[in-house]
């Protein structure tokens, strides 16, 4: 047992000190894939969506129950989706096929702009484009149910995000501040979500890394929260000034963990307590 | 006769009552969780702490914390990166999260742990 403790915590440690920048981002995947089988054995791929649920029966059966907790926010997020501008068109008619299927290769690299652009910035982009206020990222009235009706048009999609050479720059910042140590408590979003997958902090198991992406907004209190309103609440219980919604880093980070669950099926609007 | 007889049995019960079997009280640095919330990550034994099934961090047992002793622990608490520097345990003292004294009750009360 001491030996395959002490191989698994080589391997993790490996991980946590990030791969060499040379390494391409499927070989990064790679080795979090890797990392992660090391240090639980018992989890199958399929059960990776499912985050902090795959190590809580009780949680899982909590999440089937509540499966329809989204509902209101899909059916508020439709609304917004299909309403007409003064100019007489609507958010769904930026987007091919109106919407359906384009949430799983978010976010992309826009070349144009040389930026990492997220679904919100997308929307965003198409209100600008036709004189609309811009959404609040962090407001779960507008930004927030539309992204949960969006995402919800990808559901048992695949994540396929892309990282051409191009942006592998923004890949790598992302992956760096994923395990880099921050704030007061010192922690990396790696010190939870790789070398603590699967134990429970507080009273919750920590969800892997992969998967984490694929379940986007979480629905509480009926409420949706977004990926990047999350990590900024663990930001602020790590001790650290969180990034803010929308920024660089909060983008690249969110860029380097869906690329991790490429292959993943989508799965929008999960319930969280 | 017979309840002064109970209340004798009782006394002399107490008063055998090892003092070691009592546990510590727990300082509020232990569950706080803007200060050490060591709760959030380890476990102590049944009646020395709250319950709790994290697991994050490995169980306290009073064996353990006296082995390591009490200058050990304190230097632990204080900075536990020292001693491993790919640890989760954040540096409670070199990142003034916990104040000396309050370092100090914890490692009282670790080091008191059954």
């Amino acid at each position: 047992m001491r030996f395959r403790e002490g191989v698994i915590a080589v391997f993790v440690m490996a991980a946590l000190a990030g791969p060499a920048a040379a390494d391409t981002p499927e070989q990064v995947r790679g080795a979090m894939a890797a990392a992660l089988k090391e240090r639980l054995p018992e989890l199958a791929e399929a059960q990776y969506p499912l985050g902090s649920a795959a190590f809580d029966p009780d949680l899982r059966r909590a999440l089937e129950e509540n499966a329809a907790a989204g509902a209101g926010a899909i059916e508020a997020g439709k609304a917004l989706w299909t309403r007409k501008f003064r100019d007489g068109r609507t958010l769904a008619g930026c987007f091919p096929n109106g919407g359906r299927r384009a949430a799983a290769s978010y976010p992309q690299f826009d070349p144009r702009v040389k930026r990492v652009v997220t679904l919100e910035m997308a929307i965003n982009q198409c209100l600008k484009a036709h004189n609309e206020s811009l959404y609040d990222h962090s407001d779960p009235k507008t930004m927030g149910v539309v992204i949960a009706y969006l995402r919800s048009l990808s559901n048992g999609q695949k994540v396929a995000v892309r990282v051409p050479a191009a942006a592998e720059e923004r890949f790598d910042q992302g992956r760096r501040l994923y395990h880099t140590r921050l704030g007061q408590r010192n922690f990396a979003c790696a010190s939870c979500h790789l070398q603590g997958a699967g134990k429970r902090y507080v009273d919750a198991p920590l969800s892997p890394a992969i998967g984490q992406a694929t379940h986007w907004p979480v629905i509480r209190r009926g409420a949706p929260l977004t990926l990047q309103d999350r990590i900024r609440e663990c930001l602020e219980l790590m001790g650290a000034a969180p990034f803010p919604t929308g920024s660089e880093e909060l983008n690249n980070i969110e860029y380097y963990l869906t690329y991790l669950s490429n292959g993943l099926p989508l799965s929008a609007n999960a319930w969280r307590p | 006769m017979a309840r002064r007889h109970a209340l004798l049995a009782m006394w002399a019960a107490a008063l055998g009552m090892p003092a070691a079997a009592q546990a510590p009280a727990v300082p509020p640095a232990f569950v706080q969780s803007d200060k050490g919330h060591c709760i959030a990550c380890h476990q102590v034994p049944d009646g020395a702490g709250p319950a709790t099934r994290a697991d994050l961090g490995p169980r306290l047992d009073g064996a353990r914390m006296r082995t390591l002793g009490k200058a050990r622990l304190r230097e632990l608490i204080d900075d536990p990166t020292r001693a491993n520097p790919n640890t989760v345990m954040p540096p409670f003292g070199r990142h003034r999260i916990l104040e000396r004294t309050e370092i100090d009750r914890l490692v009282e009360y670790l080091h008191a742990l059954p």
